[in-house]
């Protein structure tokens, strides 16, 4: 396994030097000069092209490119144009937020979409199976700010159960309502696939087999169906957390959370490149890491599958 | 006697601050919490006139070129940031040198500060800024408490000038030990000391227990406890939650429940005309704006009433020129443009566009734009003239302005000092070509002879009527198309007392003498 | 070729051969399967009502969308409640509403019809190519597929639309480049399975060029999996588009889109005029569902056995 799993890091180089390679030619062609844009809504020229000058604006492409790899192997993204802030600093400070928010709201959408699922598989074709599947497909397609918004105005103006908006004094009561939002989609889809996953492998012969052999019928289900129904799920899981530890820019919008996503709209709207390139490359690795933990834990669930066998993940 | 000490007042605005180094706040949200934490020299109050801060007097020369200020005894830096950390300068009292060397430090090219060119015209600022001259020439400490100023040439608003926040005195040891940092960990001398920052979240900031500043009995002031500044993005967000009692203020109410407000907080929805003008700029050299009678055709197409009273709920005040009520030079007879369809078109057939024309408004993304400027495209078909809407960011729309690309656009101009200068130089005198201030690369000749000289002019009356006859000019040429002036306003929970609106925008609100009846 | 594939070419009719003859029955087969889906069936019909109601707009609607009543009727026109006069009532300028979501049908339907077949053609393109050729060529497009994948994917729409000068067509052009990867990667793992079989071998060994074994061998037994992809990849492009109006990119006005009607409509909320949200957001909803209901219903009816992705 130590193999495959440095094979695999190996190959998330060139994919990371790429999206970087990506960031820097977008950012080169972009219309908006981020140093005219520190000064404000007037500014003199002297004070603008210095600002070029510090800010490295001026040095050939390839140069810049080149230096922030040297930065990166030193640790070093950086300083925001806008808040000369350190970049790191500026991400890591938002972190915790943003990875409260994503635990939360995966958390809230496995159980709920798990225990959904299951019990719509096990009692398939039964109304509580329509209605469950029904609601899940309301999930997917509703529009997760538009649910937000309603949320918003129902508990916290209408019932005033919730106090508000933002993180308020730091209580769990304030990512209630961005849970919510954030998890309802990814509930339903996980719901959706439990229990998909279930039916295909309730009807398949090794359950034949497992209940001949006498196993309770719990045992049969959870043991053997739920695992196998699993897989979908994890990648599911998986795909959610690398999107939403990103930053969930429209629930953090509306909610005023200060999370990674903030800043990411904020630094694109600011032409605040150095912040770009690091939440990209934060964001990338994110997604590799989380990619292979994934893949990695499949065998828990379905022995069948091992590693160096073509796999499609890729 | 009530018992006024206590509380936290929690503001909500609307764009996380960049920096609270005053050198660097060039933003509306960054200022406002900047002048909590510094002091300026002077201050204006609300009536707009200049008042004592921490100078205690001042007199000019009679020609105009040296300012001697008397400081005021007893002023301190804070002694403490944050979570009881000890600042550098240890909570000493401020002197003339800490002047002399805030200026030479504002100035220093190697701090590159934003507003650093409004002092152009203080003696050896050029040498200084070039690296000839080790030390500002213009800026001396005459003895420990008197600080005089010279300049090269008289400058009117110069004294205004002094009350933005960038001129604010900072501790030369805290400076130098944070270097680029000193943003995050602002030492100052005002009533508020700094408390915390979670970046786009809030800012916190706790009473600064030895602010010289007291009331008329002789306590000590500020009142409050501490102040917290909370970052919302939507005004609609804004408006929930203080709704919800969790914010002391916000200040701007949009239009969809500006009634609920009115009606629900009839004594603390408070409201004063501002000194800001909204309008749509056009690039005088493009087609097809190179022709005045197109610029005038505009001016008389649009219904600016219809606008402020169904999207505005009338909260805004019909520009007919430049200079918004409330500021010196403001002429209140000053004839403005009607709302004539029919003369609009006139004016397009004679201007060789019988058939109307084709233009592109482009303005930055912001609801109220939005709105305003769909208005806008309506009303302009009755005229025959086709608009075309195209919002973006700020960033884009700055660089199109600056490069001459955005050849009619919007504008929101709220003044930095308030003169008269600060509109009508700086945004139409051909000097400030670009991103200086005059995107409409607007030229005229008796109108930069008038602006030139009413700034060196120390006869008020003579500036004023300068600048009303500048402004006829400007009002007859059009280069503008005058939309309206700006109203400030804040609606504070009913238990806030003893606020003022200040002049000239909501950022340089004043929180020292505050408290909240609770 | 070795006796026991010679054996072995019998075409099958669950897995095979859908080249030239066979097509049409499968087709056919999946048909009947799809249209016993009754969910299925609701999905299409949601999609087709939609459709029409937007390529009939001008003849289902009294009032003209853009045109701005208060200026004629003064404020009574505006802010009014759904009544008999406006089905989904007004908004502040006095606008119908009712229009404004049937015009705003076409904005999302073209931005998902376009945007779908901007990436699927790239994706079918891209795909095949590394599925076929393998090797370098397949290094090197699933390493693009793969940096394409990592990139945040709404930061990059974002930056896209924030950036470029505003325009549909640009849009379309900007989420088209980047959501083809999904579509390529199943495209190459089918061209992948389809090639070790043997009819393709034996089209080779005839003597056909590889293109023509792309066209007529391969891209028959693809097409399943990518209409159902494009089909559920459909929903996500609309919600992705009424996400960035939400946001503030995109569509610029007047021309009406859902997620632009949600966000001025949010900001009335409060003051009670539910009507201007609530209304877009049911359009979004239904026509998102339909076509999530569609591609259920195809994929189940296209290979019941086969497991293809979710959309993304």
């Amino acid at each position: 396994m130590t193999n495959y799993v440095f094979r695999r890091l190996l190959a998330v180089i060139p994919v990371i030097v790429g999206v970087i390679a990506v960031v820097f030619i977008l950012t080169s062609i972009v219309p908006g000069d981020p140093a005219r844009l520190m000064v404000g809504q007037r500014g003199d020229p002297a004070t603008i092209q210095k600002l070029r000058e510090d800010l490295g604006l001026n040095r050939p492409l390839w140069q810049q490119f080149i230096d922030f790899f040297k930065g990166v192997v030193t640790l070093d993204l950086g300083r925001s144009y806008r808040t000369r802030m350190p970049v790191i600093q500026a991400i890591a400070e938002r972190l915790p937020i943003t990875a409260r928010l994503a635990l939360a709201s995966m958390a809230l959408a496995v159980t709920s979409g798990v225990t959904l699922g299951m019990v719509a598989a096990l009692k398939q074709n039964s109304m509580l199976d329509y209605g469950s599947m029904i609601a899940a497909l309301i999930g997917i397609s509703a529009p997760s700010f538009w649910v937000g918004i309603m949320l918003v105005v129902l508990f916290c103006v209408q019932l005033r159960w919730i106090p508000g908006t933002g993180t308020g004094d730091g209580s769990w009561i304030y990512l209630v309502l961005p849970a919510l939002t954030l998890g309802m989609r990814p509930a339903a889809l996980i719901a959706r696939l439990t229990r998909s996953g279930m039916l295909e492998v309730l009807g398949q012969d090794y359950i034949r087999t497992a209940r001949s052999k006498g196993l309770t019928e719990k045992a049969v289900i959870i043991g053997h169906a739920l695992k196998n129904a699993m897989i979908p799920v994890i990648t599911v899981v998986g795909t959610g957390m690398a999107e939403m530890l990103g930053g969930a820019i429209v629930v953090e919008k509306l909610f005023s959370l200060p999370g990674v996503g903030r800043l990411g709209i904020e630094a694109i709207l600011n032409r605040d490149f150095a912040i770009i390139r690091g939440q990209v490359l934060f964001m990338a690795l994110i997604f590799v890491v989380t990619n292979l933990l994934v893949d990695l834990s499949y065998p828990l669930f379905d022995p069948r599958i091992k590693y160096g066998r073509t796999w499609r993940r890729e | 006697m009530k018992n006024k000490y206590g509380g936290t007042y929690r503001m909500a605005i609307i764009q996380s601050p960049l920096s609270l180094d005053p050198a660097h706040a060039a933003d509306t949200s960054s200022s406002r919490i900047v002048y909590q934490l510094f002091e300026t020299l002077v201050d204006v109050d609300s009536d707009g006139e200049v008042i004592s801060n921490l100078a205690k007097e001042w007199d000019i020369s009679d020609n105009g070129l040296v300012y001697t200020f008397k400081l005021r005894q007893g002023v301190k830096f804070h002694s403490a940031i944050g979570e009881g950390i000890i600042t550098e300068n240890g909570g000493r009292e401020v002197t003339a040198k800490d002047w002399v060397w805030t200026f030479k430090h504002i100035i220093d090219p190697d701090t590159n500060s934003e507003r650093a060119y409004f002092l152009d015209m203080i003696k050896g600022y050029a040498d200084y800024r070039e690296g000839e001259t080790e030390a500002l020439e213009g800026v001396v400490a005459k003895d420990e408490y008197t600080l005089e100023i010279v300049l090269d040439h008289p400058f009117a608003p110069f004294i205004t000038m002094l009350a933005y926040n960038t001129f604010s005195v900072i501790p030369r040891e805290d400076v130098e030990m944070w270097g680029q940092d000193f943003g995050f960990n602002p030492v100052g001398t005002g009533p508020f000391r700094f408390s915390e920052w979670i970046q786009d979240d809030r800012v916190v900031l706790t009473r600064n227990e030895d602010y010289w500043r007291k009331d008329e009995e002789g306590n000590s002031l500020p009142y409050l406890n501490g102040m917290e500044f909370r970052t919302i993005n939507d005004l609609t967000m804004q408006w929930t939650e203080f709704g919800l009692g969790n914010l002391e203020a916000i200040e701007s109410v949009d239009d969809p429940y500006y009634h609920e407000a009115l009606e629900k907080y009839p004594d603390s929805f408070l409201r004063k005309p501002q000194m800001g003008t909204y309008f749509y700029g056009m690039n005088v050299t493009a087609k097809p704006f190179d022709n005045k009678k197109v610029r005038q055709a505009i001016n008389y197409a649009i219904d600016r009433q219809g606008i402020i009273d169904r999207l505005r709920n009338g909260r805004a005040t019909p520009a007919k020129g430049v200079l918004p009520p409330g500021m010196f030079g403001y002429n209140p007879d000053l004839e403005g443009y009607t709302y004539d369809p029919q003369k609009a078109r006139k004016l397009l057939a004679e201007a060789g566009y019988p058939d109307g024309i084709e233009i592109t408004l482009q303005y930055n993304t912001d609801d109220i734009h939005k709105r305003i400027a769909e208005a806008f495209q309506q009303q302009m078909k009755d005229a025959g003239i086709e608009v075309k809407l195209r919002h973006m960011d700020g960033a884009a729309l700055f660089e199109a302005m600056g490069k001459g690309e955005a050849t009619f656009f919007r504008l929101g101009w709220v003044v930095d000092y308030p003169d008269p200068d600060n509109f009508l130089h700086v945004l139409l005198n051909s000097a400030n070509f670009g991103p200086l201030g005059n995107f409409t690369l607007y030229k005229n000749d008796e109108f930069d002879r008038l602006t030139n000289e009413a700034r060196v002019e120390s006869d008020p009356e003579e500036r004023r009527k300068m600048y009303q006859e500048a402004e006829k000019i400007v009002v007859e040429e059009a280069p503008w198309l005058f939309v309206y002036h700006y109203t400030t306003e804040q609606l504070l929970q009913p238990y806030v007392k003893d606020y003022s609106l200040p002049p000239f925008g909501e950022h340089n609100a004043i929180f020292y003498s505050v408290w909240l009846d609770k | 070729m070795p006796a026991e594939r010679a054996k072995g070419m019998v075409p099958d009719n669950n897995r095979g051969d859908r080249s030239e003859g066979k097509v049409c029955s499968l087709w056919r087969d999946a048909w009947e399967r799809l249209k016993q889906n009754k969910a299925a069936i609701a999905g299409l019909f949601l999609v087709a009502v939609i459709t029409l109601a937007a390529v009939f707009a001008p003849l289902i609607t009294k009032y003209d969308p853009g045109v701005q009543l208060v200026w004629t009727q003064g404020p009574d026109a505006q802010l009014v409640p759904p009544g008999t006069d406006h089905w989904f009532g007004t908004d502040i300028y006095g606008r119908d509403i009712y229009s404004r979501v049937v015009y705003g049908a076409r904005v999302s339907l073209q931005i998902g019809v376009a945007s779908t077949i901007i990436s699927v053609v790239i994706g079918v393109i891209l795909g095949a190519m590394a599925g076929y050729y393998g090797g370098l060529v397949d290094d090197i497009i699933s390493w693009l597929t793969n940096v394409i994948f990592a990139f945040p994917f709404l930061l990059f729409v974002l930056a896209l639309v924030a950036y470029l000068p505003p325009g549909l067509p640009l849009m379309y052009a900007a989420i088209g480049i980047v959501n083809w990867a999904g579509v390529a990667r199943i495209v190459r793992g089918q061209v992948l399975s389809a090639r070790e079989k043997e009819y393709v071998e034996a089209a080779t060994v005839v003597g056909g060029s590889d293109v023509r074994v792309i066209v007529k061998h391969i891209l028959p037994n693809i097409l399943a999996p990518v209409i159902v992809q494009a089909t559920l990849g459909m929903g996500s492009i609309i919600m992705l588009e009424s996400s960035l109006s939400f946001l503030g990119f995109g569509i610029q006005p007047p021309t009406p889109s859902w997620g632009y009607e949600i966000d001025q409509g949010r900001q009335y909320l409060l003051a009670g005029a539910w009507w201007w949200s609530a209304f877009p957001g049911f359009a979004i909803m239904a026509l998102v569902l339909g076509f999530n209901l569609l591609g259920d219903g195809l994929r189940d009816a296209l290979d019941p056995r086969q497991n293809v992705g979710e959309g993304r």
